[in-house]
């Protein structure tokens, strides 16, 4: 479905991806691990076409997406939900779930497609009419996927979902992707979280400084790789916050 | 949910306009009736003002945009509209250096002030584009140099409008029923704007550069299209303007103009067209008073020395003040809507946190 070939990106002098190919196949959860400055959400924002990609390709159901612009991409089926709960926090629940369907805007689907993230996030209902700013962590990562989902993405993109969230508000996450999954959405997941990711996907890239250090299922991943050696740089390496 | 009474669905949807327009239009019949000649005169400019600060807050509120250029859409709404409405024999002899095939266009005054909002929307569309690509310090540095060079363009090009002097000579079109329809008129498609597609997109960018690109929003086309049309929206405010005043010169289109047409959006919540409205209200009478004041200080002789500039200091402490008690604005970025004081659902949460929404 999504297939990515030789992609480098930077940010002016800095190179954040050395070449690194990557493929999602349809119906897949496919999860990109790595510390902090991999490249993990430069490549989700290659894809989405947020940072123009400097060499390789990017292509989505055959078709070359490659340094198109995000609302082009979107229109072709890939939705992400940016890092860091990025809601509209001036504009209500109602406004954010409408600018997630706008580029698609049919009224009795956008009805219908409302009551099923009802269905989905009960809460958003309650705070239809209030502002995403007074939301608490959870509710608005829960909008932000809402959002995401309003626009029928064949290619759902999580950037790190449970950024920040309580251990009770991260499970419930993590059930409402393999939730997601088990529907027939075609998802690609970037975590720190790594052993939690791993409980749930059906394949894993590892990344490390702009390279795919190690590709496969969960159980090839924990059994050929020292994760944490990736993830934190070495034993010597006193600042990680996760444990695995 | 609790409601009040219910509102038919066309009422409820444009509660705001409503709220804002019943007050608007009695005040106006009550002062027609029994005020003197010079309080309507000063209700007039305030509609009129009321225009150009709601033609404001349509770009600079929804986008987050520190807009300095606004009043020199109005400048140039107010030129234009002049120089197509007056008598050819009128221009000659205001403006002597005038192109001639300027002179020869004659047009009725309101067709005039159209295409003045016209002929502003057109200059900002051709100058519009590379500017939206810009956010933040750069974006408003920028227009802010749009605005000078709009200035320097208007004090210089002689052969239009008359240079540094005065342009004079426009009839007088614009009463207070005229500035109460024009005003009810932008106040309605304002509020439309914020509330349609384009409008709400233009929030969102506001709130969230990122997201809103993530959501597939083209960022500088929704800024450009709020930019452009605001500057319409200026511009034919700027034509009533100008057949109010009938005789004006480049000094009316600059920052001290500017400042006071921000202050009015600032104080009052830039954020909504209640704020706008609130804001305009307040600032206009409060320097009516402070001017009464100074004029009462100056006369009784009270003071051994005169007193000048008391308006401007007080209206800047004024808005220090607000801002540090309510940064955005008295409204703080909400809409009145009917009913007008609906119990939120948490109303202890609401009120903990309410101060925070941006």
């Amino acid at each position: 479905m999504l297939t990515i070939e030789n992609l480098t990106a930077s940010y002016g002098a800095i190179t954040a991806l050395h070449g690194i190919s990557l493929e999602v196949g349809e119906g897949e959860l496919v999860a990109l691990l790595g510390s902090n400055g991999a490249g993990k959400s430069t490549t989700l924002k290659s894809i989405c076409g947020l940072l123009r990609p400097g060499q390789g390709a990017i292509r989505f159901l055959g078709e070359d997406i490659t340094g198109k612009a995000p609302e082009v991409i979107l229109k072709k089926g890939i939705s992400m939900v940016p890092e860091g709960r990025e809601i509209f926090g001036g504009l209500t629940v109602e406004e954010n779930l409408r600018l997630g369907a706008f580029t698609s805007y049919q009224r009795d689907r956008y009805r219908a497609d409302l009551d099923e993230m009802f269905a989905l996030f009960p809460i958003l209902k309650e705070r239809f009419t209030q502002a995403g700013g007074l939301l608490s962590g959870g509710e608005q990562q829960m909008l932000a996927i809402a959002r995401a989902l309003m626009s029928h993405p064949k290619l759902l993109m999580l950037d790190e979902p449970s950024l920040g969230l309580s251990p009770t508000m991260t499970d419930s996450i993590f059930e409402l992707i393999s939730a997601l999954r088990d529907r027939g959405t075609t998802i690609l997941l970037v975590e720190q979280n790594a052993e939690r990711a791993l409980e749930i996907v059906d394949r894993a890239y590892l990344l490390d400084t702009g390279s795919i250090e190690f590709s496969g299922t969960p159980d090839e991943l924990k059994r050929r790789v020292d994760i944490a050696s990736v993830y934190f740089g070495g034993e010597d390496d006193g600042t990680c916050e996760v444990r695995l | 949910m609790t409601r009040g009474i219910q509102a038919p669905g066309w009422l409820a949807k444009r509660s705001t306009v409503w709220i804002l327009l019943v007050p608007m239009v009695a005040v106006a019949g009550l002062l027609q009736l029994f005020a003197s000649s010079l309080v309507v005169d000063i209700y007039t400019q305030f509609c009129v003002n009321l225009m150009i600060v709601l033609a404001l807050q349509a770009f600079m509120g929804n986008s987050g945009i520190l807009a300095w250029t606004h009043v020199g859409w109005m400048g140039i709404g107010a030129y234009a509209s002049g120089i197509l409405s007056m008598a050819p024999m009128v221009k000659s002899l205001g403006v002597p250096n005038m192109y001639p095939a300027l002179v020869e266009i004659q047009v009725p005054i309101l067709l005039a002030i159209v295409l003045g909002g016209v002929v502003a929307a057109l200059v900002a569309a051709l100058i519009g584009w590379p500017l939206m690509r810009l956010s933040d310090a750069v974006g408003v540095i920028t227009l802010f140099a749009t605005l000078i060079v709009m200035h320097v363009v208007m004090t210089q090009w002689d052969n239009v409008t008359n240079g540094p002097r005065t342009f004079f000579g426009l009839q007088k079109f614009t009463t207070l029923w005229i500035a109460v329809i024009g005003a009810a008129i932008v106040l309605y498609v304002v509020h439309w704007y914020r509330e349609s597609s384009p409008g709400l997109r233009l929030r969102a960018s506001r709130d969230d550069r990122y997201a809103a690109m993530a959501v597939g929003i083209n960022v500088v086309q929704v800024r450009y299209i709020g930019f452009v049309f605001s500057a319409l929206l200026a511009g034919m405010a700027g034509g009533l303007w100008a057949h109010l005043i009938t005789s004006f010169s480049p000094k009316a289109f600059y920052i001290l103009e500017m400042f006071v047409l921000l202050a009015m959006l600032v104080i009052g919540g830039q954020g909504s067209v209640s704020g706008a409205f609130l804001g305009t209200a307040i600032v206009t009478a409060a320097r009516q008073f402070l001017l009464q004041v100074e004029a009462g200080i100056n006369n009784s002789g009270a003071l051994t020395l005169e007193v000048f500039g008391l308006t401007d200091i007080v209206m800047a402490i004024f808005m220090v003040v607000v801002l540090i008690w309510r940064p955005n604005g008295i409204v703080g970025g909400r809409e009145f809507t009917w009913p007008l004081f609906r119990r939120r659902m948490k109303p202890a949460a609401d009120g903990a946190t309410g101060s925070q929404q941006t």
